[in-house]
């Protein structure tokens, strides 16, 4: 049972970190009562703001000794809840430790503290040649530490695999207050794939405050194709081509007719007015590249495509990506509110599940649009609603909730980047049986016997999945404002 | 751990039959039963009995990796041979379900019919199983090109020792709902729990492949050229350096497209530092399994991958009186064979594995090598004793591996 934060632990606690480095005025406290999911707000007892993996340590021993419960928090742009704070918990906000520690171009990796922004490990090395390969969306805004909480993806982890796949090293703080180091700079380090596991823990089982990442070399060349299709299967269809003919393109998105309409109207890419939208994105070397990219062509015609462009140079294809990186934020522009979901399917599933998810959206009289990660089956369809029509969320976030169960029946997950969090807890029963959930738990309690770490998040508590009102959901600021997408 | 007497034994194999046909039960000369389950039912059943008898119990697939990781004789040899179906190969998804007792050749002779394949080159492929091979974490390498197995199976089925059957992942490539256990289970020796079942995701076999190589003295003539492969644009599938007493080799697969004419590009960087490059018609040098002589110590090392070369030529000068063949990929994984004197072995294993940034796994002891199987920091290795507390309370599975019995 976890414990209240009494006046002088937070004295203790204070001298950890300083004056600076604590937060406990109410107003103060507001930012950090929610993250990218808004719908759910707690305010934390405390946020402690550490400099060092020192200081991360001695405060969680402090929590451990205490049994106060904790929640880490990078840039606060998770879409699941992961940063949401637990009634009573301290949030550890890691945003000051944002250092790049070592670059080490001839081993191709990277060292860093968790605050690091995601795109600013591939500016670090880009010069040399080289990048950091998992890009969410929001890469401009979040962190290295919560894209390893939430084992980020990206448009291209069709080709380049997820956070866990460029992870080498990480120091953690255990929830009892003990350093280790999971993984190795050198390949395969000796015992069990701890490091596998932790990444993608949604924080909780410690706190990584150190990484060393797997850096990339540059593509030779990258090539964007943008194809125009009259219905969703005939784009589907190529991607299925695509894959059968033994490509692995970078990256084959779709759009469809209501967000092609949305980015148009939000920042204008001059996208084909047409049903579905599908965008390739080939990358290697530039023979190899432009052998591949006549046959995708090929395969898009084929499969009807009545208009495709090619984006050979740098500005081209920011204009055909601009559209879709901005099609989430622009949802606002046909609908007051809206929810994202996240789930996955095979990709041969494709068009039987969108016709389901059509129906469920006309029989609840609700609009939904999609725009995907094709490659890989990862759905992101958008439910709008009006929050002022009564009854109208409570039916847009059940019907949200309802696709990721058509997903799990088609075969898939109930979310492919975002995390379960606090979102979708209560949809892991239905994706997972008990002994599966059970045998989870298990490591849970090997690293936190006492439930601390970020404790009422990932998996289903009778407590939270007995209620059913889940909040309002209000889009997050970055995410509202464009630098952002939901991705 | 006790022994078995004989009537012991006796009276355990008439309970077994409760579940088994008598035909899958047998006595081993080492004092063990084997046990062949047919399904993932059958194996849960043997599980909860030996758990409830406090019997250990060690899975097996082919066999060909029994001593690695050092365990010691368990009462139950657990056999998942009969478990040995393609279960589901939906190629359009480019993902596939096998039963853990498939061996990998025909898993991958099912996989060609759709030109797909799991692009992992593992020892001993035509007999090893895909749970063994998840077990102890093989590769080879294709690992340059397309990671280890931790980037390539998405979901399995698990039997803990008290027999409840978990599923963990799922089939499709992208998924992150709950904790990935088949990331901890891969490699972890079947101390955790028995694999049945696996998902992995494919990738679609290389349509152009070429294999070329290099011979010269030694690695380290070798090391610029490695460096200015590794940031080049060339679409390499492999990247090995073979060394042993008298020479070095390269072997680089390309799987560019001919048209691209990276052969051409890849003969002038060879020329440029000197070197001749050659191309052969058959793969046969990504096939590690031949210096796996009978008596020999068979050591898997990481370095860091600018060390690669350095590190191979000096495993050459570290002892005299033994032989020492080694097979590396450039990412900085080698797997060493030493032949000789047990006492100097262990001696030159017991030098590599205390110097920096260089890790040591002992795989397979030869003859009076003495040493342990791999060293971790004491905090890590407690987080591991807590983990195999957790999902193996009673210690009945995988006995003596990883963990010294306190």
């Amino acid at each position: 049972m976890t414990t209240h934060l009494t006046p002088p632990v937070l004295n203790e606690l204070r001298r950890i970190v300083g004056d600076h480095g604590l937060i406990t005025a109410a107003n103060q406290l507001q930012t950090y009562e929610c993250d990218g999911l808004t719908a759910f707000r707690i305010p934390p007892a405390a946020v402690l703001l550490p400099e060092s993996t020192e200081q991360v340590q001695k405060i969680i021993r402090v929590c451990h000794r205490e049994r106060i419960a904790f929640v880490a928090r990078g840039s606060g742009t998770g879409l699941s809840g992961g940063a949401l704070p637990t009634e009573g918990s301290i949030v550890l906000s890691l945003s000051r430790m944002n250092r790049i520690l070592d670059i080490d171009i001839p081993n191709q990796q990277v060292t860093v503290q968790p605050g690091v922004i995601n795109s600013n490990v591939t500016s670090a090395v880009s010069a040399s040649g080289f990048f950091y390969a998992p890009d969410p969306s929001s890469q401009a805004v979040c962190s290295i530490g919560g894209n390893i909480a939430e084992n980020a993806g990206g448009a291209h982890c069709l080709k380049y695999g997820f956070t866990v796949t460029h992870v080498l090293e990480m120091t953690v703080v255990l929830p009892d207050g003990e350093l280790v180091t999971f993984g190795s700079k050198l390949p395969d380090a000796p015992g069990y794939d701890l490091a596998g596991v932790f990444v993608g823990s949604e924080g909780t089982l410690g706190i990584a405050t150190e990484m060393t990442l797997r850096i990339m070399r540059k593509p030779e060349t990258v090539q964007v194709i943008l194809a125009a299709f009259d219905s969703i299967s005939a784009a589907a269809q190529s991607v299925s081509d695509v894959i059968a003919s033994g490509q692995l393109p970078a990256a084959m998105e779709i759009m469809d007719r209501l967000s092609i309409e949305a980015a148009e109207l939000s920042v204008h890419p001059n996208y084909p007015a047409c049903e579905a939208l599908l965008l390739i994105e080939l990358d290697g070397p530039q023979a190899e590249v432009d052998i591949q990219m006549s046959m995708v062509v090929n395969i898009c015609r084929k499969n009807g495509a009545w208009e495709t462009r090619l984006a050979i140079d740098e500005h081209a294809r920011f204009l055909i990506w601009k559209g879709r990186k901005a099609a989430f934020a622009a949802a606002g522009r046909l609908s007051p509110n809206y929810i994202v979901q996240d789930g996955v399917i095979p990709r041969t599933a494709l068009p039987a599940v969108l016709e389901k998810l059509n129906a469920m959206a006309a029989a609840e009289n609700l609009r939904v649009t999609n725009v995907f990660h094709a490659g890989d089956g990862n759905l992101h369809p958008i439910v709008l609603y009006d929050r002022t029509h009564p009854g109208e969320e409570k039916r847009a976030i059940d019907l949200s909730l309802r696709i990721l169960d058509v997903c799990v029946e088609a075969g898939g997950s109930i979310t492919g980047e975002h995390g379960v969090g606090r979102e979708k807890q209560c949809s892991m029963s239905y994706m997972f049986a008990d002994p599966d959930l059970e045998t989870m738990q298990r490591v849970r309690r090997a690293f936190d016997p006492h439930n601390l770490s970020n404790p009422e998040k990932l998996f289903p508590t009778p407590r939270i999945c007995g209620e059913r009102s889940r909040g309002a959901y209000a889009p997050h600021p970055v995410e509202a404002s464009g630098i952002a997408e939901v991705f | 751990m006790f022994t078995l007497s004989a009537p012991k034994l006796q009276a355990i194999t008439e309970e077994l039959r409760e579940i088994l046909d008598g035909e899958f039960i047998s006595p081993i000369e080492d004092g063990s039963i084997s046990v062949l389950p047919g399904d993932t039912q059958q194996v849960s059943l043997i599980l909860q009995y030996a758990s409830r008898r406090r019997l250990t119990v060690d899975p097996r697939g082919g066999g060909t990796k029994l001593r690695w990781a050092n365990g010691s004789v368990p009462h139950i040899r657990l056999g998942l041979s009969r478990l040995n179906r393609l279960l589901d190969h939906p190629w359009q998804d480019l993902t596939c379900t096998v039963q853990a007792g498939c061996t990998w050749t025909s898993l991958q002779q099912y996989l060609a019919r759709h030109e797909q394949f799991i692009a992992l080159d593992p020892l001993f492929a035509d007999r090893a199983t895909v749970g063994g091979i998840l077990a102890t974490n093989d590769s080879g390498s294709l690992r340059q090109r397309y990671g280890g197995l931790r980037d390539l199976v998405i979901g399995m089925t698990l039997v803990l020792s008290d027999g409840t059957i978990a599923r963990t992942g799922g089939k499709v490539v992208k998924n992150v709902a709950g904790y990935d256990l088949s990331k901890l289970l891969t490699g972890s020796m079947g101390t955790l729990a028995v694999i049945t079942e696996a998902n992995f995701r494919l990738h679609a076999l290389p349509q152009h492949t070429r294999v070329f190589t290099i011979g010269a003295p030694d690695a380290t003539c070798l090391s610029r050229l490695i460096h200015i492969l590794r940031e080049s644009h060339l679409l390499m599938q492999a990247l090995q350096i073979r060394r042993n007493k008298s020479e070095a080799h390269l072997d680089i697969s390309l799987t560019s497209h001919p048209a691209a004419q990276q052969d051409e590009l890849l003969s002038q960087m060879a020329q440029a530092e000197g070197l001749v490059l050659q191309e052969i018609n058959e793969a046969s040098c990504f096939i590690r399994d031949r210096p796996h002589a009978e008596g020999s110590t068979f050591v898997r090392i990481s370095t860091l991958p600018v060390d690669v070369c350095a590190f191979v030529d000096q495993l050459q000068h570290v002892a005299q009186k033994i032989d020492i063949d080694s097979v590396s990929q450039a990412i900085g994984l080698h797997d060493v064979m030493f032949r000789g004197s047990g006492d100097e072995i262990t001696k030159v294993i017991h030098n590599l594995s205390s110097g920096p940034s260089i890790s040591v796994v002992m795989l397979e002891p030869g003859p009076d090598v003495d040493t342990q199987a791999f060293r971790v920091p004491a905090p890590v290795m407690s987080v591991m004793r807590a983990v195999k507390r957790s999902f193996d309370p009673d210690d009945i599975l995988g006995p003596g591996k990883f963990f010294v019995t306190q």
